[in-house]
Parts: C-alpha cells; sequence; structure tokens
C-alpha cells in the first residue's frame, strides 16, 4: 500500500485546534489476532530492530514476559495472560503497544505544542524535539502506554513504524510475524477481516469472540481479536477506555472557566473602580471622645 | 513635635519599622516590619516566578511567555523549584501572621455579605482591628493555595512515581487551585494599590498615615494610639 506525504491532522496544544484535511487519507490500522499469536516474539524484536532501540535488561515475571510493562526504550510487549476460568485455563498473548487512537488522551493532555501528532491516516507521534518530559500524556492515556527516558523524561512509544509505513512498507512487527497474526493496511478492510475471522471463531465454539476497536476513544488503530471478547481484562485491555475525566476536566472545563474567572476579575476590578473610585474620600465619622486628630 | 533623632535628619520611621510595628513615629504608624516585607515579597516574587514558567505549560496561548524564558523545557525543570521556593516562602508568611489571622465567629460574613458590602463601601468599619475579615480570608486561601498547589505540584513533578489516578487528581487540583489562587490576587493587588490610596505603602515603606489607619483599621488605631485596650 503506497502512502502519500502525511499531513497532520491533529497536534497537541494547538492553540487553532485540528488543522482542515486537504486531502483525504484513508484510516490505517494494524490488526492483531490473538488467537493465533505463538508468543515467539519475532515482532519485539523486530521492533527493537528497525527502531535501533538500545538493549534493556530483562525482567523475571513469572512467565514468558519479556518485561513487567512497556519501557521507553521497549514499545511492543507480548503479554503472556493465564487466566483460569469456568471452561478451565486459558493462555492468552497480547501484543502491548500504542493503541494509536482516534481520539488520542496524550495528545489532549500534552501541554507542548506539536510534541504530540496525529497524521491524517491516524498515526499518533511523538516528536521528541519538543517533549518536555512533563508525563502529562500518562495521565491522559487510558492504556498505560507512555514510557519515559530515565535522564531526559521524554517519552517514547511505538509509532506504528511511521517511517516505514509513510513510503508504503508494513510495521516492522508486521513483516516479521510468522504466523499471520498481524497485518497492516486500510482500517476498513482489516475490519472486515477480522469479522470474518471472529465468525470463523465463533463457529468454532468461542460465543464471545470480538473485535477490540474501542469506541469511548473512537476507535484505535490497532484492532485486536479477541476469542473471549467478553473479557478484555483477561488481556490486560481497559473494558470501556475513554479519554479520563481528569484530562476533559481540566482541559475543556477548568481551563475555559480560569480563564473567564481571571479576566472577568481584571475586568470587575477595573469596573469597580470606575464606579466607586478609591476608598481615600471616605469620611471615616466623628472621631471617639478624646482621640487625638489624626493629621493627613 | 519631631523627636530629637528627626531633628537630626534621620527618617526615624524607616528606621524603627526594621524591627518594631504597631507603633506611632510622627505623623506616621509602623504597620509591618521589616520581616514581614521581606517574607511577603518572598512569596509575591516566587509566585510570579512560578506564573510565569506555569502559564506556558497551562496552555499555548502563553507559549510567548515560555520563550521569553527559554522555552517549555526550562519551564518543565524551573517551575517545580520554583514552587519549592513559593511553597517554602508561604509556610513561613503562615506561621509569621496565623496568630493575628484568627477570624472571629463575628468575621465569618466576610467570606460573602460583608465582603460585598465592603466593595460597595457599605461596610461598618469600626470595629475592624489590624486586619480586617477580608485579609484574613485571604490569608487562609493562600494558605490552602499554597498546600494544594505544592501537595498536587509534588506528584506532577514525578508523575512516573505515583499511582495513575493519583497523578490525574493532582492536574485537576493544581489547575483547580491555581483558578482559585489567582481570582484572590487579582483583587488582593487591586486593593492593596489603586483602590485604597497609602495600602502599597504599608508594604513596601512599612508605614501608613494615621488617617488611613483611622479610615481603613479605626480599632487598630485606637489601640494603637492607646484609646482601647488590645484585644
Amino acid at each position: 500500500m503506497s502512502t502519500p506525504a502525511l499531513e497532520i491532522r491533529r497536534s497537541s496544544a494547538s492553540v487553532l485546534g485540528s488543522l482542515t484535511q486537504t486531502r483525504q487519507t484513508p484510516k490505517v490500522a494494524k490488526y492483531v489476532d490473538t488467537t493465533i499469536c505463538i508468543g515467539c516474539k519475532a515482532c519485539e524484536v523486530a521492533c527493537q530492530e528497525w527502531n535501533d532501540l538500545p538493549e534493556v535488561a530483562t525482567t523475571q515475571v513469572g512467565s514468558y514476559q519479556t518485561l513487567p510493562e512497556l519501557h521507553a526504550n521497549y514499545w511492543n510487549l507480548i503479554r503472556f495472560n493465564e487466566v483460569e476460568h469456568d471452561g478451565g485455563f486459558s493462555w492468552l498473548m497480547r501484543k502491548d503497544q500504542c493503541m494509536h487512537c482516534d481520539e488520542p488522551g496524550c495528545l489532549e493532555a500534552c501541554p507542548a505544542p506539536g510534541a504530540i501528532v496525529q497524521y491524517s491516516n491516524g498515526i499518533v507521534d511523538v516528536d521528541p524535539e519538543r517533549c518536555i518530559g512533563c508525563g502529562y500524556c500518562l495521565a491522559g492515556c487510558p492504556f498505560n502506554v507512555p514510557k519515559f527516558q530515565d535522564k531526559s523524561g521524554k517519552m517514547q512509544k511505538c509509532t506504528l513504524c511511521v517511517d516505514r509505513t509513510r513510503v508504503g512498507l508494513e510495521p516492522a512487527c508486521v513483516k516479521a510475524c510468522p504466523t499471520g497474526c498481524l497485518h497492516y493496511g486500510d482500517k476498513d478492510d482489516l475490519v472486515s477481516m477480522a469479522k470474518a475471522r471472529i465468525a470463523q471463531l465463533q463457529s468454532h465454539g468461542f460465543a464471545n469472540a470480538t473485535l477490540y476497536d474501542p469506541q469511548g476513544v473512537g476507535g484505535t488503530g490497532v484492532i485486536t481479536v479477541l476469542a473471549h471478547g467478553d473479557h478484555p481484562e483477561w488481556y490486560g485491555l481497559p473494558r470501556d477506555p475513554t479519554v479520563p475525566l481528569s484530562v476533559t476536566l481540566w482541559k475543556k472545563v477548568l481551563r475555559p472557566l480560569g480563564f473567564v474567572a481571571v479576566l472577568g476579575a481584571v475586568v470587575g476590578a477595573f469596573a469597580h473602580h470606575l464606579y466607586h473610585g478609591n476608598k481615600g474620600h471616605i469620611d471615616p465619622g466623628p472621631r471617639d471622645a478624646g482621640e487625638p486628630p489624626a493629621a493627613a | 513635635m519631631p523627636s530629637a533623632m528627626q531633628q537630626l535628619g534621620f527618617d526615624e520611621a524607616a528606621f524603627r519599622a526594621r524591627t518594631t510595628e504597631d507603633i506611632v513615629v510622627g505623623q506616621e504608624i509602623i504597620r509591618h516590619r521589616l520581616s514581614s516585607r521581606l517574607i511577603h515579597w518572598s512569596v509575591a516574587i516566587s509566585f510570579f516566578l512560578c506564573l510565569f514558567t506555569g502559564l506556558p505549560v497551562w496552555s499555548p496561548v502563553f507559549g510567548w511567555i515560555g520563550n521569553l524564558v527559554g522555552g517549555l523545557s526550562v519551564c518543565r525543570v524551573l517551575h517545580p523549584m520554583f514552587g519549592i521556593l513559593f511553597a517554602a516562602a508561604a509556610l513561613v508568611m503562615f506561621f509569621h501572621w496565623a496568630k493575628e489571622m484568627t477570624l472571629t465567629a463575628k468575621e465569618r460574613g466576610w467570606i460573602g455579605p460583608r465582603l460585598f458590602a465592603y466593595l460597595r463601601d457599605a461596610e461598618n468599619h469600626a470595629e475592624i482591628g489590624k486586619y480586617n475579615g477580608g485579609q484574613k480570608v485571604f490569608f487562609y486561601t493562600s494558605a490552602l493555595a499554597g498546600l494544594g498547589l505544592l501537595l498536587s505540584g509534588i506528584v506532577m513533578w514525578y508523575p512516573t512515581s505515583f499511582p495513575h489516578w493519583l497523578h490525574q487528581t493532582a492536574i485537576v487540583l493544581h489547575s483547580f487551585t491555581f483558578v482559585l489562587f489567582a481570582v484572590s490576587i487579582v483583587f488582593h493587588i487591586y486593593l492593596a494599590t489603586t483602590a485604597e490610596p497609602g495600602t502599597f505603602n504599608a508594604m513596601t515603606r512599612g508605614t501608613v498615615s494615621k488617617a488611613w489607619a483611622r479610615i481603613h483599621h479605626p480599632k487598630w488605631y485606637r489601640e494603637i494610639l492607646g484609646l482601647e485596650k488590645r484585644s
């Protein structure tokens, strides 16, 4: 698939808000079928290789999982979830990475202009030059994805290999996957593919199989086929992720209200002064008996 | 009758205002001794340092202020440090003035009707001592804001060291407290300068005129002149 030059659809801390799209670009997505992931971690290696990320020491977490969670230098982590349930035991592997939300909470929360951008094809990217390492994106992300460099505090995460995808290549992880669990392309096409796969799963005894494409964040650029779609938490996924209330409260309520309140106070003070003048003119009233005169 | 010191050309009021307050010197009354004024200006200056490094992070509309201090990343580094300065200064100020700021039952009305009456020049000042209810309310507002900004600020300084929900709550609390404090500060500055001539002098030279004291703080005035027992 060839991708025309990417425009920026949305940019963090933009005074003018979202930019007008002059060119329609189809939304892209990465398709993850958890039911045929074998946990080989080829995608993890490919991600490290392509993005030239330094080594991160592995941590023994009692399973095959490489690290407890994502890391500023480890953007693709297969989570090995072990779940006991009525039907027995399930070993559920899920690719943890930036979900590339259509309404990204990180971008919403970010105070640095242009540090987090969303391209017209839906990819959410970070510009380390503009990132100030404040960590607001962490508060905005419902998937606990943003991770920070130790020294600079700058955020790093999956870019959906924007440097590959913008020139028509698939992301490194997709290229490396040996089972066909990962696919990349137009989101619409991949959603159709997922529907077919889900119908297949449902006819094979996974009645609750679904596609995880949470609408609370406008849908995601990483769509995940779950055999146990009624229990996204088994895969470490939030059931109904949204841009957190705190971010909305702060940016959409407190900030405009704050502007009005402070400007109102300034205007009020001016108005008060124009109307009442200063207090020097007030007559303090008759002096108390025995009180010596107060010379001005 | 000028004192010996004044006859010799000394600025006795300014001199004595270094260590003493609530006394009459010539035609002036010393309202704030040097330590009070220093602590006030430490809080004020550190507040403005926080403001100038915080506003650009609060909204991109203030990006130009960020450019003046060297960019947003400089703000990110300096703002928490200025915040610590501000909190430390505010803490000292709180204990410096806490004793004089007890809000009596009668003064509760200043959180509302009496404050508005005051703004309409309709407040009966007769029983106002060194600080009126509005000033006391502002004192506690500042203390609360200082505390709220400090606690939320520490969490925001090291976001990865605290739970997710606490970080999110801190961001909201920091914004809310800031707005509350900013509105109070606007009124504080207005009332202390152009609204009431002579007031600003109390925080610079440390003195006020007798007339000023008699208009704005009549009970304090009577106490200082020994016409009434201090309460």
